[in-house]
């Protein structure tokens, strides 16, 4: 399998770049690339192909799930740049008595506060179309 | 015996210059990329078909990377898995299931 996993990478980079935005590569393939994302923590990708795969309003189990998985990944992360938030305020009042000093470590903070902003958006888009996907199973067709 | 092969150069080079304009004819046509999609797509499939096993192993994953802090013990993690999963249902069942399966892997 590990020849058939190359081959779908080389594949993959070489030529699905030019279609995987027009979201009409099977839905599956969406959800894989998102799995892919997610092991390497690229949020920013596992969103956008989250996003893809459930372009149409038939929104499989597997879909629910994938999506699910990414929020779960990003509340994890999001714990973690809270903590790491904490850990710099507290170097802060310990460390922070020269001027260079507090501005290296505010200017941190601000990065860590950024990355955790992102990653709430990317959880808010995602629990949006979630619940979007939950009302349309609850529809009577 | 060994047969001999006859290749010829010209005849490759005229045969991938006929593939190269068929390609470009029909991007000109349909105004999509024909031979790279489908490739893609082929592509795509060795990974498409085992697409659960994915799903189960990302979720395994998301376990094992959860982290844990040196003093917490198995259910200071348990309560933070379940804080986490509060609005996700499906992964929620998914990480009882787990749970449940490694407890009785533990007793057996």
């Amino acid at each position: 399998m590990l020849g058939l996993n190359s081959l779908f990478k080389l594949l993959r980079k070489t030529f699905a770049p030019k279609f995987e935005g027009r979201g009409f590569l099977p839905r599956r393939y969406y959800l894989y690339r998102a799995l892919e994302a997610l092991d390497e923590d690229d949020i920013d990708e596992a969103v956008r192909m989250i996003t893809l795969a459930g372009l149409d309003k038939k929104k499989s189990a597997r879909w629910r799930m994938v999506c699910q998985q990414i929020i779960f990944r990003c509340r994890v992360l999001v714990s973690v740049h809270e903590k790491q938030m904490d850990q710099i305020n507290t170097e802060l009042e310990i460390f922070g008595k020269t001027e260079d000093l507090r501005n290296l470590y505010l200017r941190l903070q601000e990065v860590e506060r950024k990355a955790r902003d992102i990653l709430k958006n990317y959880e808010l888009q995602l629990l949006e179309q979630l619940s979007a996907s939950t009302a349309s199973v609850a529809q009577p067709s | 015996m060994i047969q001999e092969r006859n290749l010829s150069i010209p005849g490759g080079l005229t045969g991938a210059l006929i593939g190269l304009a068929a390609e470009l004819a029909l991007e000109e046509i349909t105004g999509m990329e024909v031979v790279g999609g489908l490739l893609a797509v082929i592509g795509a499939g060795f990974g498409l078909i085992r697409i659960d096993r994915r799903i189960y192993e990302a979720t395994v994953n998301l376990v094992n990377r959860v982290p844990v802090e040196p003093t917490s013990d198995y259910r200071d993690v348990l309560e933070q898995i379940d804080e986490m999963s509060i609005e996700l249902p499906e992964l929620r069942e998914s990480f009882v299931k787990l749970i449940h399966a490694g407890i009785e892997a533990q007793r057996a």
